[in-house]
């Protein structure tokens, strides 16, 4: 089977970064949203089993939440670079 | 926050532009303008030390409340540190810099400012972010070199040497490699997290203020009451992110300084 490249002008890059864009930011999404349910749920019971250690579970939260969510930007970083830079 | 050049939606997002002032003809590739995301650097920048300063200055035994929230902080950078070892200490007025830095410069750009004096989050910039991550790169190294010699620091992307010599010798031509990609994407992600977050968060409230200007009534209360909820939650997100950049710093730093593997 033959694979062709398209040249770089080409009319149909600006409808594959389209889609690509979508599905990046699309699919991208999944990971971290299942991860930060766990990370939640996780605090929660924690919470809920020792209430007066609730400082140090809110704080190891909000990390968690910060490393899990650079996960989902940088697919939104990938979106947006497809979006404006390679689109002419 | 930017009134619309004309345009609607696209019109509002001009506060994520740059504008030029001064125009400085480049150094090899390098462009040193003044433009207004460097002016606002420098006003951060400014606030954060004439608050340190003050501070400082009016300094007495039963403290007010500006001397208070400097304590604060300081004792805030000083709890971060002594994760892994005790030498990390004295280093503590480094991320309790960072971190009012990053949080002072996000809620200076949440502030709504008129179009005439060119609003813009310096933050929302990979290049300013991408400088401070690479300062943190190079502070490691330096920390790394400074405390184990050149021969001591490599030895810590290596085995340990517990493990016997040959199957040490053979996983190392698969473990240094990695090691040093792991250290090398460590200003990477420091930079587009704290970039990414932000601007993440303006493009929508900018997006939601065009269509309100655009769409006025009834779109345009649904968008207005959004677009308050958002930026609550922005300042929440910009204080997150400025605590998760200074903690990571700490851990990096630390992580260099340490003894044992």
């Amino acid at each position: 089977m033959a694979v062709e490249l398209l040249p770089a002008g080409a009319a149909q890059v600006d409808a594959y970064a389209n889609l690509a864009a979508g599905l990046a930011m699309g699919l991208g999404a999944v990971g971290p949203g299942i991860g930060l349910g766990i990370l939640t749920a996780g605090a929660c019971e924690a919470i809920a089993r020792q209430p007066e250690a609730q400082g140090t579970i809110r704080t190891t939260f909000f990390i968690g939440m910060g490393l899990a969510e650079a996960c989902a930007l940088y697919a939104f970083v990938i979106a947006v670079i497809l979006l404006f830079v390679v689109q002419k | 926050m930017a009134a619309e050049a004309g345009g609607g939606i696209l019109g509002a997002l001009d506060e994520l532009n740059v504008h030029t002032f001064i125009k400085i003809p480049h150094v090899w590739k390098f462009d040193f303008s003044i433009t207004n995301a460097v002016v606002y650097v420098w006003f951060s920048a400014l606030v954060v030390f004439v608050l340190f300063y003050v501070a400082a200055r009016i300094a007495r035994k039963k403290p007010g409340k500006l001397q208070t929230l400097a304590e604060v902080v300081l004792n805030f950078g000083l709890n971060l540190t002594g994760i892994y070892t005790s030498k990390g200490k004295k280093y503590y007025y480094i991320y309790a810099t960072i971190f009012s830095f990053i949080f002072i410069t996000n809620l200076i750009g949440l502030i709504p400012k008129p179009a005439g004096i060119w609003p813009y989050t310096p933050t929302a910039n990979i290049s300013v972010t991408f400088s401070m991550a690479i300062v943190i790169f190079a502070l490691t190294q330096y920390f790394g070199i400074k405390n184990h010699g050149v021969r001591g620091y490599t030895s810590t992307f290596l085995m340990p040497k517990d493990v016997p010599t040959g199957i040490r010798r053979a996983m190392n031509v698969i473990f240094f490699p990695v090691e040093i990609l792991g250290q090398l994407f460590r200003p990477l992600s420091l930079s587009v997290r704290l970039f990414a977050n932000t601007i993440a968060g303006h493009i929508i409230i900018l997006v939601m203020l065009g269509m309100l200007l655009q769409y006025r009534f009834p779109v345009g209360g649904v968008t207005g009451l959004f677009v308050i909820a958002m930026t609550a939650f922005e300042i929440f997100v910009a204080f997150i992110q400025a605590y998760i950049f200074s903690l990571l710093s700490v851990v990096y730093l630390e992580g260099a300084m340490a003894d044992s593997h």
